[in-house]
């Protein structure tokens, strides 16, 4: 019932890279586009730049990627460091958002569930 | 520790010690508002890869997937948690139903019942599993194993074999060498409690410390090298913790069986190292790993550095003999939610699935751990107890590797008034009863 209810509030559009969904990967990433409600869009333009660019795009696709474990209650760089611990070799891109350009640390659900 | 004799001074024997218990301190952790999917997770992954090195000499032939990966008719290996969906397993939200029943709402001590199902999950999905192999009344949701098998036209996986992780790789130590030594283990002390009688323990502490009998008796006690106390040392009255403010004299009461137990802890302290485990009813936190008995809680025994307050579980190796044993809440646990002849026999399954307490946090209280599961068990030990069991009962078991493993169950003191002695040399167990009836 939720679900379908979430699914006609957001707008899902494909991403167009290819292999974002792979058989042969181990992991079954999940990576829904934006998440741009139709409450925000104001004068018929959209809102794309809210709190969300190109990095917070990556760091996003980490949390959502069920590889790494469960997202909610870790910040980011832990949940890195633990992939990092497991040998789960996490793309070392988040590492560098984490660390050196001080992205956002708290994953896309906190606060929220 | 000496002792007169005539044919000059008897001496305690010595071993060397060495705690193990450092994963199971939590005063590193900082709590950050996670969830237990972490430690769930963690567990995975951690015995999954445990599981995927021991699955070529298992099936060679048969790919692994995930459950999300699974196909129809095609034959495979999965690795996940095992969740038994159990029909009398009480939950929290009975308390909001709409129907409720004169009955009280938790009875039978044990939840099985015969529409138990056992689910296998990992992070892609999960799958319920049919098959006369694997018995829902002998698992437990949390133990992480591997299935061969399909899956079904209805969506099931159908079983055709099982691994479970098997005995951990255990230090080769030859048995039979050296002398005598004797470790004792006592659990269920509960001193403080109105059935538990206190000659018992004192004539234990006495017996002990060699203050009793003539020169064999001493000849004995003085081969006691350690004593383990397992748990449920004390017990407080439950009148005095329903929550309302004490009087002084109510707050005094509360705290005489500590004083008295720090009395007795003393008098062991001054001849024999002591490890004290804190259980179920002692004033320790609530959650596994429980955390050492804090030092101010025995003031006159802490004095001594013969007095070691460890961690439930506790973990530690004598004379490089490896032990490892609980107060008993992880075997109680294992009682009510499946199926056994004896308590050995939860023992042994602990081991083979190489994880303490796989209840945990299911049914257990558990610390959320993030990034670590400290009940798995990296290294097999000699010597696997658990305190706080109706009687005293002992098997040794074999592993596939030639691991050899000497289980011990230990009685409750209060109400048998009966320790553990066991032999480092050889590993064989023997009662220590105490009574004060005698009928003549």
């Amino acid at each position: 019932m939720a679900s379908t209810g979430v699914k006609g509030f957001f707008r899902e559009k494909k991403k167009g890279k290819p292999g974002a969904a792979k058989k042969s990967n181990k992991s079954a990433s999940c990576g829904s586009d934006v998440v741009q409600s139709p409450a925000l869009i104001s004068h018929a333009t959209l809102d794309l730049q809210e709190e969300y660019d190109e990095k917070e795009e990556v760091l996003r696709q980490f949390d959502m990627n069920m590889a790494y474990g469960p997202c909610i209650g870790m910040n980011r760089l832990e949940r890195w460091e633990r992939a990092n611990k497991f040998g789960l070799n996490p793309p070392a891109q988040v590492e560098n958002l984490l660390r050196m350009e001080k992205a956002n640390y708290l994953c896309l659900w906190d606060g929220r569930a | 520790m000496e002792v007169d004799s005539e044919n000059g001074l008897l001496q305690r024997k010595q071993a060397t010690y060495q705690s193990l218990d450092e994963t199971f301190l939590i005063a590193k952790e900082t709590y950050k508002g996670q969830q237990y999917s972490q430690i769930y997770f963690a567990r995975l992954h951690l015995m999954r890869t445990m599981l995927y090195s021991l699955l070529p000499t298992w099936k060679p032939h048969l790919p692994s997937c995930t459950v999300l990966g699974l196909e129809q008719g095609k034959e495979c290996i999965i690795v996940g948690t095992l969740y038994k969906h159990m029909k009398l397993k009480p939950s929290v939200l009975d308390e909001y139903s709409k129907e409720r029943s004169a009955s009280p709402l938790v009875q039978p001590r044990n939840f099985l019942h015969s529409d138990d199902y056992l689910v296998l999950e990992d992070e892609s999905g999960r799958v319920k599993l049919r098959g006369a192999l694997l018995l829902p009344s002998v698992y437990v949701t949390g133990t992480v194993v591997a299935l061969h098998g399909k899956e079904t036209g209805a969506g099931d996986f159908e079983l055709e074999d099982v691994l479970e992780a098997g005995l951990p790789h255990q230090i080769d130590r030859p048995l039979n060498s050296g002398e005598d030594k004797f470790v004792v283990f006592v659990s269920g002390l509960s001193v403080g409690s109105t059935s538990a009688n206190p000659l018992h323990f004192q004539l234990f502490v006495d017996h002990i410390t060699g203050h009793l009998g003539g020169e064999k008796e001493q000849g004995m006690a003085a081969q006691i090298v350690q004593v383990v106390i397992a748990g449920n040392s004390v017990e407080i009255g439950r009148g005095l913790l329903n929550g309302q403010n004490l009087g002084s004299r109510d707050q005094s009461k509360l705290s005489e069986p500590i004083k008295e137990l720090d009395i007795l802890m003393s008098q062991i302290a001054a001849g024999i190292p002591v490890d004290i485990m804190p259980g179920e009813a002692d004033p320790a936190n609530f959650a596994l790993p429980q955390q050492p008995l804090h030092r101010c809680l025995f003031p006159g025994s802490a004095a001594f550095n013969t007095f070691r307050s460890c961690t439930n579980p506790h973990s530690f190796e004598l004379d490089d003999v490896r032990f490892l044993g609980t107060s008993g809440q992880n075997i109680d646990d294992l009682a009510k939610y499946s199926d056994a002849t004896c308590k050995l026999e939860f023992l042994e399954r602990t081991l083979r699935w190489r994880h303490i307490a796989p209840t945990a946090p299911n049914t257990l209280g558990c610390y959320p751990f993030t990034d670590r599961d400290p009940f798995f068990i990296e290294m097999c030990p000699r010597v696997y107890f658990v305190g706080n069991q109706e009687k005293l009962d002992t098997s040794v078991i074999k592993g596939s590797d030639g691991q050899v493993v000497r289980l011990v169950c230990i009685p409750k003191f209060a109400e048998t008034g009966t320790a553990v002695m066991l032999n480092l040399r050889n590993l064989e167990c023997h009662a220590l009863t105490f009574g004060s009836q005698f009928d003549s």
